[in-house]
């Protein structure tokens, strides 16, 4: 019990540092925001289209604020080594890892809540809030998959002299299943295709339980000094 | 440091099969019926993949040892293999487009194998961005060795979700394995030049990067 309870400690401390910082979040959101309005531009969204390219328009959101967002929280820790006072209290690393997934999910999350939201606005597109139920397990297991893979990169990435902007160059190519996955699933149930959602789901859960394995294991050889 | 006698003898095992393996390539294995010259780089392009992987699983296992053992001699491993891995992953993304623009009359398509080896070579190129924004040794290696593991364990998985990506799509009619005899066995012998090839790169590499490392020790003792 004790390390789920280090684990939502750290949790409660991304929450309240950002209640009172508003840095990663709002930032988050005004990308999302001004990604869609540049879709609008750079293709056809007519009403015709709009349910085709959705799925589309929104993992590249979805994955870009993400980007953003993930790496502004390990920045955070990074920081005048911030995280080295979490390494000496009794927590582990791995429940460091757990509770930095954690808020990073709850971000990640807030923000496709407030993109799908405006996505339906701004391109009279409600039927994304109806079907909302169905594409819930799609867009769960992908988001985990973002922030599996994410909370651990990030944290590597703030390592370097480059610091975040070299996230994407290492994210990127290792989330494409997730990037795929959540398209295509998202891409089935929207537009009634043949092929099934379900494998798309699989995959996501299997790339899931393989990083969160994998990064369990690794996480502390990146924070260890 | 003693001359390396691996190095000289791969060397000189080189010298032999290189040229004899072009000249397998271009003079000995027949022509192919349809597709005709062109056909000639699969012998290449198959002993450029085959040495990529042989490299990158050798960046894997050098990358867990690493972490186990501490040791950075397993980090010179792993850069050094990394590198040869990434010069054939290119050689091989090259080497298909052109075969690809006379036979598929594209130099690229998503196909599933294609992407697969774009998104390696994408993960190794950020494995080098990564290495050169480190400046610290042990950090530099024990921060790659993590990128060299999960780089290689997302590949099956990417195999997988393009494979699947691509099965809703037509399917690109893939030729059959019926190969010809000659054509056989000079694809086994370019399969050996090539594996001796990144053998001897990596050895190469490796002992260079040993080499320096020696000389970043003596400059600091003459610093302090």
């Amino acid at each position: 019990m004790k390390f789920a309870g280090s684990a939502i400690a750290i949790l409660k401390k991304d929450i309240l540092l950002e209640l009172r910082g508003k840095e990663s979040l709002s930032l988050m959101l005004f990308l999302s925001l001004l990604l869609l309005v540049i879709f609008n531009f750079a293709l056809d969204t007519g009403k015709e289209n709009v349910s085709s390219l959705a799925s589309g328009i929104l993992w590249v959101v979805f994955t870009f604020s993400g980007i953003l967002g993930m790496g502004r929280t390990s920045m955070a820790e990074r920081d005048e080594d911030a995280y080295l006072s979490i390494l000496f209290s009794p927590a582990s690393a791995e429940s460091f890892y757990i509770g930095k997934v954690l808020s990073n999910l709850l971000f990640l999350v807030i923000m496709e809540i407030f993109t799908l939201l405006f996505f339906a606005i701004l391109y009279d597109f409600e039927k994304i809030i109806s079907m909302l139920p169905q594409l819930l397990p799609g867009l769960l297991l992908g988001t985990l998959g973002f922030s599996l893979v994410g909370t651990l990169f990030s944290f590597l990435t703030t390592a370097s002299r480059y610091g975040e902007v070299l996230l994407p160059f290492l994210y990127l190519p290792v989330v494409v299943p997730i990037i795929l996955g959540g398209v295509s699933s998202m891409d089935i149930i929207l537009n009634g295709k043949a092929g099934g959602a379900g494998k798309w789901i699989q995959i996501m859960a299997v790339f899931d339980v393989l990083y969160f394995a994998v990064s369990l294991l690794l996480f502390r050889y990146i924070i260890e000094e | 440091m003693k001359k390396n006698k691996t190095i000289s003898i791969l060397f000189f095992l080189l010298l032999v099969m290189m040229p004899l393996d072009f000249y397998l390539i271009f003079k000995v294995a027949p022509t192919e019926r349809i597709m005709g010259d062109v056909q000639r780089i699969f012998y290449l392009h198959v002993s450029l993949a085959s040495g990529a992987f042989l490299a990158f699983t050798c960046t894997f296992i050098s990358s867990i040892i690493f972490l186990w053992k501490k040791n950075l001699v397993w980090d010179s491993a792993a850069s050094a293999s990394a590198e040869t891995g990434l010069l054939f992953a290119t050689l091989v993304l090259i080497t298909g487009s052109l075969w690809a623009r006379p036979i598929w009359n594209v130099w690229w398509t998503w196909d599933p194998r294609l992407l697969t080896v774009l998104i390696l070579w994408f993960i190794y190129v950020g494995y080098f961005l990564f290495r050169g924004g480190i400046a610290d040794r042990f950090k530099k290696a024990q921060y790659s060795a993590v990128i060299g593991i999960i780089g290689y364990i997302d590949i099956p998985v990417i195999r997988y979700a393009t494979k699947w990506w691509k099965s809703i799509h037509p399917l690109l009619t893939r030729e059959g394995g019926g190969l010809n005899p000659v054509m056989k066995n000079v694809m086994f012998f370019s399969l050996a030049t090539f594996l001796v090839l990144t053998v001897f790169l990596f050895f190469f590499r490796f002992r260079l990067a040993r080499i320096e490392e020696r000389l970043q020790k003596l400059k600091k003792l003459t610093e302090d």
